[in-house]
């Protein structure tokens, strides 16, 4: 391996080499293989659903009940 | 103010059911734990200190919430490293690529503060200051949790070090000493 100039200015965010759970670990890789497999993006409704009434709830209060 | 608190909510929400499933590993149960936690949310967002991290904030109330159901339940949270590697044989798949069905059985054979420690740390992002934070615990003992994790996971899907892990080993382990 050859050091790169630039020398300290130069490092990637984490250590490739001091990262025990970085790009270059098995482990690390099927960590976020697995995870990323649970991150799903599409919302599902009922969570939409659940924040508007929550939100609907809330105004429908007064402010001075929130208290002090 | 409480439709941007609301927007912090939405954006968070694949991740937060991405967590719950790592820690419930139940569809219906993770679900059910976001769905408690965007209430518990909701309810406490006075405490939530604007600018502050909203994700790292609605962690450690789903991971709170799982705990506590947990003890509800009657269940026993495993925090000790009595679980035996040896349980469940898990046995990569040939030609050395690590099966994701292996890695997800090695990941539950975990003890559950070591499997929320690595997740957080090596696939949710978080730093090792705010996963202690989520954890209510210190900063060392994340890293000795994360730590002990990724031993573990070595030990039980026979890898043996970084580097030296290639089908020769596999076939040594799997087949045993016919093999050698």
């Amino acid at each position: 391996m050859k050091n790169l100039p630039g020398g300290r200015g130069f490092k990637p965010k984490r250590e490739g080499a001091a990262d025990p759970l970085g790009p270059n670990s098995e482990i690390g890789r099927k960590l976020k293989e697995y995870y990323n497999g649970l991150v799903v993006t599409d919302v599902p409704d009922r969570f939409e659903e659940l924040l508007s009434q929550l939100a609907a709830a809330e105004s429908g209060k007064h402010p001075s009940e929130k208290g002090d | 103010m409480s439709s941007e608190f609301k927007g912090g909510l939405l954006a968070a929400i694949p991740s937060l059911r991405a967590f719950a499933m790592s820690l419930a590993q139940n569809a219906d149960k993770a679900d059910d734990l976001v769905q408690e936690t965007l209430v518990k949310a909701w309810d406490k967002q006075s405490s939530f200190q604007p600018g502050t991290n909203l994700k790292a904030w609605l962690f450690t109330i789903l991971r709170n919430e799982f705990y506590s159901q947990m003890r509800k339940r009657g269940r026993e949270v495993q925090d000790s490293d009595g679980i035996m590697t040896g349980r469940l044989a898990v046995h990569p798949s040939q030609h050395g690529a690590l099966d994701l069905k292996d890695f997800k059985a090695a990941l539950e054979i975990l003890p559950e503060d070591q499997r929320e420690a690595i997740i957080l740390i090596g696939a949710s992002g978080f730093s090792y200051e705010e996963a202690a934070e989520i954890c209510g615990c210190a900063v060392g003992t994340i890293k000795s949790r994360v730590n002990r994790a990724r031993t573990k996971l070595q030990e039980i899907l026979h890898i043996s070090g970084e580097g030296d892990y290639g089908p020769d080993s596999i076939a040594t382990q799997v087949m045993g000493s016919s093999a050698a």
